[in-house]
């Protein structure tokens, strides 16, 4: 009953178009209410607010969005890019296998989305166009390919993921990886065969002379994954060290070796860090105090209990979590979705017996998978905002990378070696 | 992150309420970015300190705890006045600007008074915090002083969800806050 109320309440407000904060607030003080009997309690709420953004580990977002701004400015981006496409982009669909290619290898520097459609997708749409590719397979290849870099590491929604429920976030960065190129594997593909039916013309080829000195311009770029990736299973730095290595890593490149930025662009990159910082974890903080009442109020057990969740099985449960994580990111932010549904399923998880790193992976995957479906997918509209497309363009040519995305989905759910391979390899 | 931080745009309100919004507005802006960069000098001066020096700093956490409640509760603030919260908006947007309109009043004084409810309660939740008298393990600082950032932006947010809702009553177009009209491609952000 109360559980009803709650998410009636919060799923009008969210409709309605009210900034997201003000669903889980209100929520959640319709949770305290019914069970306390009136605001006595509310200081409980302002408590788990600021328990929600204390843990150190969340230290790592910001910086991560520091390291992601600078660079975005700068000229990495554009340096592995061009690597990429020296090597792949006289192939058939070569230009767009590059486009895929490059998001990947930008998402293992920058841990954000809308970083990847920004610094890959703004310099390659127009060579793309130029050659011949249809602008809404342009766009729905850009959108999807920028969701690999959710997946790979550093990715925001898995220190996220990691922080409210416990689990190591060096494990999950690194369970990601598989998952990534096994989407980049299969939009490739696609790419190819797309390029084929399409006749696209192909790019003339780099010579080994271009292939060595887009390498070396790419070399101190790729130090990045090396930072990352390096450094927390080298056991060398935690998450939130590598990330403050990136943005010292970030500040010499840009700042003295390519001297792109200037010493003033500092200010500006810090307040437009300090700003998108502020909307997650005001959303971090109020989601907090939303899962603590939920908690309390045992609404996740009766919920699971009602829709029968809790005999499922494995694979039943992994299903379940794949399908309303998909949904809600259809409608509602990411990190919200995460927020708030995390915690309902962590009931089933734990007597499922499941590895939690899987289920990050797996809500990792279908928080970027949702982001990019129609109707309401926040990396459509990024898109938009972006490229000054209108919307039915932008969606056009996402159902065959929907497609894709759900296939690998029900891949790793199958086979979760796809995501613990690595981890495994690491970690045991 | 996609076009970076909002230039500095000057409050609509008349007069000295007009200037002190302006103060305001920079003010936020200061201790955002001042914030942010602390708090990057902070990490990145305890991983070299520990790679190098063989020590870390050992007050950097407890720095990082005091910085991001600083940052989170000044930006908030901040990005109510730039229109940045995230929300929804696909339904919103269907409807014509004058239903737009009435729906944003709607939005922004029931915000407000939520805004105005919560810094009421961390008022309360603070005293707690300030009687039971516990400090910073390391620095040795007070907690409920750092906590006095989270009913200051709470207090501001409200104060300019409010004017965004007297702005929207007396004009015919629609704006998100005080200063940003609804319909501009530069409000869309995300993680």
């Amino acid at each position: 009953m109360m559980a009803w109320i709650m998410f009636l309440v919060m799923l009008v407000l969210l409709l309605f178009g009210f900034p997201m904060m003000v669903p889980l607030i209100v929520g959640a003080v319709v949770g305290f209410v019914m069970m306390f009997d009136g605001f006595d309690r509310m200081d409980f709420f302002i408590q788990q607010m600021l328990a929600g953004i204390r843990p150190t580990a969340l230290i790592a977002v910001p910086m991560f969005i520091l390291a992601a701004d600078i660079m975005t400015r700068g000229q990495s981006a554009n340096r592995l890019v061009n690597m990429v496409m020296a090597f792949i982009g006289h192939i058939k669909g070569g230009l767009a296998v590059s486009t895929a290619a490059s998001c990947t290898l930008f998402g293992a520097v920058s841990g954000s989305t809308q970083a990847t459609v920004v610094a890959v997708g703004s310099p390659l749409r127009p060579r793309m166009l130029e050659s011949g590719y249809k602008d809404s397979f342009t766009l729905a290849l850009i959108i999807n390919a920028s969701d690999i870099a959710f997946l790979i590491p550093p990715s925001i929604g898995m220190i996220i993921y990691g922080v409210i429920t416990g689990t190591s976030i060096a494990e999950l960065f690194i369970a990601g990886i598989g998952p990534g190129l096994l989407i980049l594997l299969l939009f490739s593909a696609y790419c190819v065969v797309y390029a084929h039916t399409q006749n696209v013309p192909t790019e003339a080829k780099a010579s080994w002379g271009e292939r060595f000195s887009s390498v070396r311009k790419a070399l101190w770029p790729l130090g990045f994954p090396v930072i990352i990736v390096g450094g927390i299973y080298g056991g060398i730095f935690s998450p939130t060290e590598a990330a403050a290595a990136c943005v010292l890593y970030a500040v010499i490149l840009e700042f003295v070796i390519f001297r792109s930025l200037k010493a003033m662009d500092i200010y500006a990159i810090a307040k437009s860090t300090g700003l998108i910082t502020a909307v997650v974890f005001i959303l971090v903080a109020v989601g907090n105090g939303f899962s603590w009442i939920i908690s309390f109020a045992q609404i996740p057990q009766s919920i699971l209990g009602t829709l029968g969740i809790n005999e499922a099985g494995p694979i039943g449960v992994l299903t379940a979590i794949a399908v309303a994580f998909f949904i809600a990111c259809m409608f509602v932010d990411p990190i919200v979705v995460i927020l708030v549904l995390t915690p309902i399923f962590a009931p089933a998880v734990a007597s499922a017996g499941l590895d939690p790193v899987h289920v990050g992976i797996l809500i990792t995957m279908m928080v970027a998978v949702g982001s990019a479906t129609p109707p309401f997918g926040c990396d459509i509209f990024t898109a938009i905002a972006i490229f000054k497309r209108p919307y039915w363009e932008v969606i056009k040519g996402t159902p065959p990378f929907v497609v894709m995305l759900l296939g690998a989905t029900v891949l790793v759910i199958l086979f979760p070696q796809i995501s613990l391979f690595l981890r495994d390899l690491f970690f045991l | 992150m996609d076009n970076g931080a909002p230039s500095p745009q000057k409050s609509t309100l008349p007069g000295f309420l007009g200037t002190l919004d302006n103060g305001i507005a920079k003010v936020e802006a200061v201790i955002l970015a001042t914030g942010v960069l602390l708090m990057a000098i902070n990490t990145v001066a305890n991983v070299v300190g520990r790679f190098i020096l063989g020590e870390s700093l050992h007050f950097s956490e407890e720095l990082n705890r005091i910085l991001i409640v600083m940052i989170t509760f000044a930006g908030l603030g901040y990005a109510a006045r730039h229109g940045r919260h995230i929300r929804m908006s696909a339904i919103y947007d269907i409807f014509p600007t004058n239903i737009r309109r009435l729906m944003m009043i709607l939005i922004s004084f029931v915000t407000s008074v939520i805004m105005f409810f919560l810094c009421w309660y961390s008022v309360s939740y603070i005293y707690s915090v300030y009687s039971t008298g516990r400090v910073l393990p390391t620095l040795g600082f007070p907690i409920y002083l750092i906590y006095l950032w989270v009913p200051v932006g709470l207090a501001v947010t409200g104060i300019q969800y409010f004017m965004a809702g007297i702005k929207n009553i007396f004009s015919r177009d629609v704006y998100l806050s005080t200063t940003v009209l609804d319909g501009y491609d530069e409000q869309e952000t995300e993680i």
